[in-house]
Parts: C-alpha cells; structure tokens; sequence
C-alpha cells in the first residue's frame, strides 16, 4: 500500500524517472534496430541464394555429364524433390551495343545457358524478370512518369521465360540488371535507360570459348542474341555478371551438344571423314534442385549423392550407352556453393555480434548507474521508512516497482520505437539519401533565429540556468540547419556495395522481445541493488545521507 | 513523598563506539537511564555529547556495541531484536521525533503523517482501516494547528510546521513512548514553546516522552532532568528555573 504509493510518487513527482525511461527506451531501441537490420540482412542473403541456386547443385568438370534429361526425370521422381533443371555455366565475353561508334564496350559475364522453364522451378528466374508491363492500373499509376515499363507489352516478359524473341522466333539473352550500364538506379529502386541505352531494344554478341573434355581450347565461337529481358536477382554480385541464353544455343556454341561419333580407327573416305558409328550426347555441367518445402537442404543432397550413383551404374550396366557418366561430380548444399558470398557476411555478422554485445553491456550499465543514482539519493527516505517500522522487503518493494515499471514503460517505447524505424528503414534511408527539403533548413535557421532572441532576453535577465540552455538550443539548431543546408544526400546503402538494393525492414521479433525483458531485468536490478544496500543498514546510518 | 512508577523503558550500561577512520571514538560509556511510564525525561548534554546516539539506540534505530549493555522497553530487550519485530516496535511502541523533522518530500502533510499506520498493515490489508487512520491523522494534525495544511508537501510548511507533522506522525500509532531529538533545536524561542506545549499536552494525557537538548530552558519543561556526560548519565540537580518546591 504505502510501497504502491511511494513508488507511484516517485514516479510523478520528479524528472529523473522519465530520463530513465528515455534511456532505457533508447537502448532498447538500438539494440533492436540494428540486431533486426543484420538479421534481416542475413536472412535475406540466405533466401536470395537459394532463390538464385536452388537447394542442391551438382557440378561436373568443363566435359559435362551426359543424359542430363534422364537424371532430370529421375530427379523430379524423389518425394522430396520439387523440380530440377539442368545448365551449362561457363564464362564469355559480351559486346555491348554502347558506346555509338566502332569501338564497342566488351565486358566478361557469367554464362548460365539454361532451360528457362524448368530453371523457373527450382529458382525465382520468372520472378526476376525485371522489365514487365504493370499488372494493373493501380500499380501502372505508381510507376514514375517515365518509367520504361508503362508502355511494355506483355511479350517482353513472354519472351523473357522463354528466351526466345517471339516476334523473330531468334533465341534470346538475358541479362542481369548490372550488367549493362544502360540501367540507371533510380532512387525509388526502379531503374531508367541511360543515355537511351534500353537493353531489350538492343542486340548483343557473346563470345565463349568451347574446350574439350581433355582441356584442350577450340576456336572461340560467337553469337548475335537479341536481348529479351533483364533479370533482378537483388544480389548486387550476380545482377553484375550473370547472362542466360538458351541451353541448346549454350551447348552447340561449347560444342557440348549431341553429335555423330566418328570410328577414328577406321580408314576415313575419299573427302577424309570417319565413319559414323553413333551419336555422343548432349552434355551440361550443372543440375539444380530444389526441394520441396520442409526438406532440408542438406537432407536433399545426400538423397541426391545417391540418386547420382544408383543412375551411374545403370548408364554404366548399359551396353547401348556411348557416353560414361563422369566418375566424379560435386553434390553441394546451396550454402556451400555460396559460401564466398555467405561467409563474408556470416563474418560481419559475428562481428556485429561482439560489438553490439558491447553494447548491450554499455545499456545495462548505464540503465544500472542511473538507477543506482536515483535510489542512493532516496537512502534518506529509506531511513526514514525504517525508523517508523517499515520491513526491509516492503522498503526493496517500492523500488522493485519502481524500476519494473520504469524498465516496461521503457523497453515498450524501445520496442516501439525500433519498429517505427525499421518498418520504415527504407524510406528515412532514402531521407537521409536526398538533399533535405529546402523547408526544412530554412525553417531550422528560423528557430535558432528565435532561440537567440530568447538568449539575448535572458542575458538581459541574468538567469543563468536559462542563458544556458537557450544558448544550447540556440547552438544545436544552427548546426542541424548548417548540416542540414550544406549535406548532399548520399545512399549509405549503396546496392554496388552491398548484396542488396534494399534494406531489411523486418523487426527480429524475438531478438525484440529478449532485449526487451532485458531492459526490465536490468531496470529492477539496478533499482534493487542500491535498495536492498539502503535497507540493509541501520536506520540512523541512511538517515546521514540527508 | 513521590510515586514510584515502574521502568517502561531502561538503559542499561550502553555503549557505542565509532570507528572514526582508525580511531575509535567511545561515545557511550555505560550509560544507564530507566524511564517511568508517563515520565517526562529530558537528557541535557553539551553538542557531541552523545545524545542523538541514546536515543536512537532506545529507539531501535542503531545498536550498541557488542556486549555493549541492555535496553529493555517493558523488560523486552530491544538491543539484540531484529526483523519483524524490531520492525514492529518501532513502527508501534516508539514514537521517533528527529531534530531535522525528516519528513517524505514526495507525500504531502496528510501521507507523512499516516505514513507509520500505512507501514503497520502492509500485511493487514491497509484498505480496510485506512479511513479510521486518515480520520484520526487529520484530526491529529488539525489539533495542531495544520488543517489547512494537509494536502501541502513539506517544503511548502515552515520549519515549525514541520515539526509538528513529524510529531503527528511519531503519534500516528499512538505509541507508549516518544522519543524526540531537539524538537524545538531549530526553531524560534516563540515556535519552540509551541511544540513543547503541544508535548506538555500530550504528557499530560499519559505519554512518556524522552527529550534530547542542549537547551536547559527548554529542558525545564520536563518532569526530570538527566545530564550526559563523558558518556555516562548523571542526575542533574533541578535548576533555579524549576524551583525546588515543584519537585518535591
Ligand atoms: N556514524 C558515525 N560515525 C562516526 N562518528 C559518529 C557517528 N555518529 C556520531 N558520531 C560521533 O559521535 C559523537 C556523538 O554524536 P551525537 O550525534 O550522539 O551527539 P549529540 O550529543 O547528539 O550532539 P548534537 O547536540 O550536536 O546533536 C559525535 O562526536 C559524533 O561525531
Ligand atoms: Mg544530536
């Protein structure tokens, strides 16, 4: 009673509480926020790159595995299995159609010669098809005024799926989004032609090099591909270099397609060619799997390796066969054929951990000195409390209250807060990414005008608590509005640093809600420490701290 | 010849040391004071003498050195209790007066005042009687003077006011004994006679009272006098202000 009272007091009556619960809001806060962006950041890298690889990659050396549509077939079979395509990946060069003039630019590129159909299954390829119309008026009106996709047709993105240009039937490319430097970022995340260098308009030449299963180089071979569409993946590192063309177009380019198998060993005819004893078949160098969901990534390669060797021996037990299955090939979880990519960060992350476990100790600190100040000042009132007969635990239970209600309200702002910021972390990213409003400065330079005047008036009066914070006010809002007039917005997040071209806007619930009870455990703490201290002595001794 | 009233409360060969850096100082040196009931004992004594440090001992604020004598109230010791029950003598035997009021800043005069009664019955659901003791706290502080004061807060009230809220609230339980440290030690000649009248008053329906002060006018007013000194209690010969013939 008198502990519910007291403590209620405590909170109203003074202003030390509400500093306390803005500390405690903000560390809660800071922990949240930046915890969630990484987090998120992290998770993010993960869902990107099993939507760019699926779960499980096979890969056999340059000379590629034969009877890929079987084992595709077979694959798609498991239970497990929600589909599987097959690829070629190699390296090529690729000349753009920039600059005007003779000279044109040549930039190497990451060859995925694919089938866009069944590659839709196991990735997001159909998804990250960039250029589309929009799907309706609502989403049409949202598009700037100059935004390319207003006036697409739909066979843009037809044609994309199916990397075929359908008004020439002509096999199609696909580009990432970072590959030419036609696409200029916009701030919104859309992208808009630079100089009039939109891609699907264009064509490009790709040039690959076919080399033998022995490693032996052939003559480098070139293609005309119409550009069909362009592809977002939103990891900064793929959109950069990555191309996708046909897989037939791919494999009779590496000559890696079916073709006659000459008897070497034979006498060649009169216009010295071999005879034709059968057909070798066409070959890939990459299977992609994805499993169904709820199977694990790493559940499905194992079943994979099998399913690798039990089609082997079969190819291998069949006389008709004129190709062998490599002997080896490399079954990969999606994580480790990443790891480049998702190890820096897994690092970064870590780091971030140590850092901000730092932090944390900081927070709990100073949450803990705060409320050691404010119950030391109270050891008075603790004595006094004891001399009239109050117990030691009703004394430790006003401050138990104190410091739980305190550390509740707080952590809730906290938790409030950093929701508030990061739901929308995009756009105050794109705030502090512009030049601020012209307002906005102005307006600031204003209130510092009137906090000057305030200034000269108490100067005038000779208050000096009062001159002392007007010339506070008065010196900050001058530097905000000199910040703000002088800062030229920049995009701290830039997509050509970072995986991703936007941020993580997800609050860690879970993170959130430990930090929280953190913030609570450490407000009682330090309000019970100093007050069991308090209550722990004699009356007459906590009465000398008057 | 005078009434022989039984001790309710007794002291006993107390001493108290304080360990002054790596000096300690001896400020009690058996001392021994035994209070009847409805006494009224003023204990004299010159400024470090030790008289604070008697009466917060008797009250169960502080305790004496180990092995450092007894004080019994009502033959109980009181030096060697702890807990719960040292909680509940002074929350309902003693009545403590401070010479620096001591007042909560954070409650007004009306919540100082039933601060021991709302301590009391943290267990025993406070709700139940807390109309009888609003009642009678403010009918208490309004027989001092301070009805027009009750929803004030300490450092609105003069130091005089103050005082009496703090003797409101020594009372709150209506305890057997108060115990006041320098009531009047900061206050005007004028406002000083008030608060000892309203003890006088208070004396006279049958409270005991312990008084510490300097002050030999101020210590006139009581029933018997005590001086403290190198530590130990003497009998102080009644003074010329209080003349033999009303002593008798
Ligand atoms: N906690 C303590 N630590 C060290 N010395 C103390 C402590 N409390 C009291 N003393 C010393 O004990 C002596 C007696 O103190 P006490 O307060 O009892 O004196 P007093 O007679 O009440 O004096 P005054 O008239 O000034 O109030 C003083 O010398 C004081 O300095
Ligand atoms: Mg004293």
């Amino acid at each position: 009673m008198y502990a519910a009272l007291l403590s209620n007091r405590y909170l109203t009556s003074r202003l030390i509480p509400f500093i306390a619960i803005a500390a405690v809001a903000l560390c809660v806060a800071l922990v949240v926020t930046v915890v969630s962006v990484m987090t998120g950041f992290l998770n993010m890298l993960k869902d990107s790159g099993r939507q760019i690889v699926g779960d499980v990659i096979v890969s056999s050396g340059i000379g590629g595995m034969p009877y890929a549509d079987e084992f595709v077939a077979d694959l798609r079979g498991l239970t497990t299995v929600q589909g599987a395509s097959a690829l070629i990946d190699t390296i090529g060069l690729l000349r753009m159609p920039y600059p005007r003039g003779d000279q044109k630019e040549i930039t190497h590129v990451q060859v995925w010669a694919v089938d866009a159909a069944s590659l839709a299954t196991v990735t997001d390829y159909a998804n990250d098809l960039y250029w589309k119309p929009p799907a309706n008026a609502a989403a049409a009106a949202a598009l700037a005024a100059d935004d390319p996709r207003r006036h697409l047709d739909a066979s843009i993105l037809e044609d994309g799926k199916s990397l075929v240009e359908s008004r020439t039937g002509t096999p199609g490319i696909a580009l990432g989004m970072h590959v030419s430097v036609g696409n200029a970022r916009q701030r919104d995340g859309s992208y808009l032609p630079r100089f009039g260098w939109f891609m699907p308009d264009c064509d490009v030449t790709l040039t690959v090099v076919p080399v033998s299963g022995q490693g032996k180089i052939a003559e480098p071979r070139e293609q005309i591909f119409p550009v069909v569409n362009e592809v977002q993946t939103g990891v900064y590192e793929v959109d950069k270099n990555r191309v996708y063309i046909p897989l037939k177009e791919g494999q009779r380019l590496l000559r890696l397609d079916e073709a006659p198998l000459f008897d070497l060993n034979a006498e060649p005819d009169s216009q010295g060619r071999y005879p034709v004893i059968g057909v070798t078949p066409a070959r890939v160098t990459k299977l992609l799997v994805r499993a169904k969901s709820g199977i694990s990534a790493n559940a499905l390669r194992d079943q994979v390796e099998l399913a690798y060797q039990a089609f082997s021996k079969r190819i291998e037990s069949d006389p008709s066969r004129s190709a062998r299955m490599p002997e080896f090939v490399n079954v990969l979880t999606w994580e480790q054929q990443l790891r480049d990519l998702i190890t820096p960060v897994e690092k970064e992350r870590e780091m971030m951990r140590v850092l901000f476990s730092l932090i944390y100790l900081v927070c709990a600190g100073l949450i803990l000195s705060i409320f050691w100040a404010i119950v030391i000042e109270k050891t008075r009132d603790i004595g006094i409390l004891r001399s009239v007969g109050a117990s030691r635990a009703g004394v430790l239970w006003i401050f138990l209250r104190y410091g739980f209600i305190i550390g509740t309200v707080g952590s809730a702002l906290g938790v409030l807060m950093a929701w508030g910021v990061i739901r929308n972390i995009n756009a105050i990213h794109e705030a502090i990414g512009s030049d601020a409003p012209r307002a906005i400065w102005i307006g600031t330079f204003v209130a510092a005008g009137f906090c000057a005047l305030a200034l000269v008036r108490t100067i005038w009066r000779g208050r000096l608590l009062a001159i002392l914070l007007w010339l506070l006010g008065t010196s900050v809002l001058t530097l905000i509005a000199t910040a703000l007039a002088l800062h030229h917005g920049t995009l701290i997040w830039d997509p050509s640093v970072y995986y991703f071209t936007i941020v993580p806007d997800q609050v860690d619930w879970t993170t959130a809600w430990s930090t929280a009870l953190g913030g609570v455990l450490f407000s009682v703490i330090g309000a019970a420490i100093p007050a069991a201290k308090a209550a722990d002595i004699d009356p007459v001794e906590a009465l000398r701290y008057g | 010849m005078a009434k022989q009233p039984t001790p309710i409360l007794s002291a006993r060969g107390v001493r108290k040391t304080y360990v002054f850096g790596a000096i300690p100082v001896e400020v009690l040196r058996g001392a021994d004071l035994d209070v009847s009931q409805g006494e009224w004992v003023a204990v004299l004594g010159s400024s470090g003498s030790g008289k604070s440090t008697l009466l917060h001992l008797m009250g169960g604020l502080d305790k004496p050195d180990r092995d450092g004598g007894t004080i019994r109230f009502q033959g109980t010791e009181v030096a060697t209790t702890h807990g719960a029950r040292l909680d509940l003598y002074r929350n309902r035997e003693i009545g403590f007066v401070f010479q620096f009021y001591h007042l909560l800043p954070e409650l007004n005069v009306l919540e100082n005042a039933m601060l021991p009664a709302m301590v009391g019955h943290w267990f025993a659901q406070f709700s139940g009687r807390a109309v009888a003791a609003r009642a009678s706290a403010s009918a208490l502080l309004e027989s001092f003077g301070l009805g027009h004061r009750l929803h004030h807060r300490p450092a609105q009230l003069s130091g005089g006011e103050r005082q009496r809220v703090a003797i409101a609230r020594a009372l709150a339980n209506s305890p057997r004994v108060l115990l006041a440290d320098e009531p009047t030690g900061n206050l005007d000649v004028k406002t000083g006679e008030g608060i000892l009248d309203l003890l006088s008053e208070r004396h006279a329906r049958g409270l005991t009272v312990v008084m510490v002060t300097h002050d030999p006018a101020v210590a006139a007013r009581a029933d018997r006098i005590v001086k403290l000194t190198d530590g130990r209690v003497e009998d102080e010969p009644p003074t010329a202000s209080k003349p033999l013939k009303d002593n008798e």
